[in-house]
């Protein structure tokens, strides 16, 4: 799981947690279900927030900088949730130990590209979408590969790890290319062979 | 499931262990078990989005109130619903239950991995994680269903506990038809390169009455 993947998921919790509970506690009351005593509610005749309870704390001095800050927090995170659950992160270059302690630098498009192409080659592959992603030392690819009715998953997977795959990482002079590879199939009529 | 004749073949499972035959080491294979987790970014989105005008509106109030503006009517609205409107009113009960129902949902999608049309493909190589589209495995298993004499139809339905096929056979011995469709399919569920190969379930019948 990436990083994005598991802040997202935190967060889709930690808000259908609360969701859950004040929903549920104002359901139960409402219906009828016996309220603790330090709960906000203290009955089904009760109301959601009264006065005193919304007024308690603003004639103290630190009430409203206290909410102001903390709204703004809140904009201020979630802005940069949405932002990193837009942006589609992709990897302009990779830099290149040539082995003589000099680097070069790769353009990121150029691997994509270069993979693309020898995975197109392959037999059974229709066609081949390839997304560098990660950071700049540790690159890591995404790939669909959409394959021809004829070849088995298996193979192909197989056909492209060695081939493809492997040229990429070893052309690149990477240790190693972590690779999320997805195989979807063209769709087509049923073919009969007789 | 007419009067036709009907042939079953119950589950004709392929050993439990039979992802380690697959040809790999069994060290990498319990790592290949796992599901692919979907990032939920379309549901982390409008949660995100959501938050972010609802808290950007009051931030927005409270700054004008504090720097001297009237604010905006609604916050004493709101405010007065909410010192009104008691717990057994029935609009205060049908918000929590949709709260609560939301929230729920919210953790189910936090909690399940998603993308349920993807089948982990076995780890050949550490590296490199694969998903295969049950469409395009069903679709797989369709055609070489199909490349079997005397099948005239057939439907896949890749599930995770079974792989049903269900096949229609207008010519040959039934039993025969089957057998050669066994051997088929395994071929091709390992062909697959599943994790998890779902043994496979598999009727055949003759053409009904009822078009199939």
């Amino acid at each position: 799981m990436t990083v994005n993947t598991t802040v997202n998921r935190v967060l889709l919790a930690l808000a259908g947690l609360v969701l859950f509970a004040l929903g549920g506690s104002v359901l139960a009351i409402g219906l009828g279900a016996p309220a603790p005593s330090w709960w906000l509610h203290d009955g089904r005749n009760d109301v959601l927030l009264d006065d005193s309870e919304r007024t308690r704390w603003r004639d103290e001095g630190w009430w409203w900088p206290v909410v102001i800050a903390a709204l703004a927090v809140v904009v201020l995170l979630c802005l940069w949730w949405l932002v990193s659950v837009l942006r589609r992160r992709r990897m302009a270059e990779i830099v290149v130990d040539t082995g003589d302690g000099d680097v070069a630098v790769l353009r990121g498009r150029a691997l994509e590209h270069a993979l693309a192409e020898e995975a197109n080659r392959q037999d059974g592959v229709a066609e081949a979408r390839v997304l560098l992603t990660g950071r700049r030392g540790t690159p890591r690819t995404r790939v669909v590969l959409l394959l021809e009715p004829h070849v088995d998953p298996g193979t192909a997977l197989d056909t492209f790890t060695a081939g493809p795959l492997t040229h990429a990482r070893t052309s690149a002079g990477l240790p190693e290319l972590p690779s999320e590879v997805r195989l979807r199939a063209v769709k087509h009529r049923p073919e009969r062979v007789t | 499931m007419s009067g036709t004749p009907d042939t079953t073949a119950g589950p004709t499972a392929p050993p439990a262990e039979s992802g380690a035959t697959l040809g790999g080491a069994s060290g990498g294979h319990r790592r290949g078990h796992r599901r692919f987790w979907s990032a939920r970014r379309v549901p982390a989105g409008l949660l995100a989005l959501a938050v972010l005008v609802i808290a950007g509106w009051f931030l927005y109030d409270i700054a004008a109130v504090r720097a001297h503006r009237p604010g905006m009517s609604w916050r004493h609205e709101l405010a007065r619903q909410l010192a009104e409107r008691q717990l057994d009113d029935v609009w205060v009960l049908t918000g929590a239950a949709v709260a609560a129902a939301l929230g729920l949902w919210l953790l189910v999608l936090a909690l399940t991995p998603g993308l349920r049309s993807v089948l982990t493909m076995h780890r050949a190589h550490p590296d490199v994680r694969a998903g295969l589209d049950r469409d395009a495995a069903a679709m797989v298993l369709r055609d070489r269903a199909l490349e079997v004499a005397g099948v005239q139809s057939v439907r896949v339905a890749v599930k995770r506990r079974r792989t049903d096929v269900r096949a229609v056979s207008h010519f040959r011995d039934l039993d025969d038809v089957r057998k050669d469709l066994t051997a088929v399919l395994e071929g091709a569920i390992r062909g697959l390169g599943l994790a998890r190969p779902s043994p496979l379930t598999l009727r055949v019948r003759r053409p009904g009455r009822k078009g199939r």
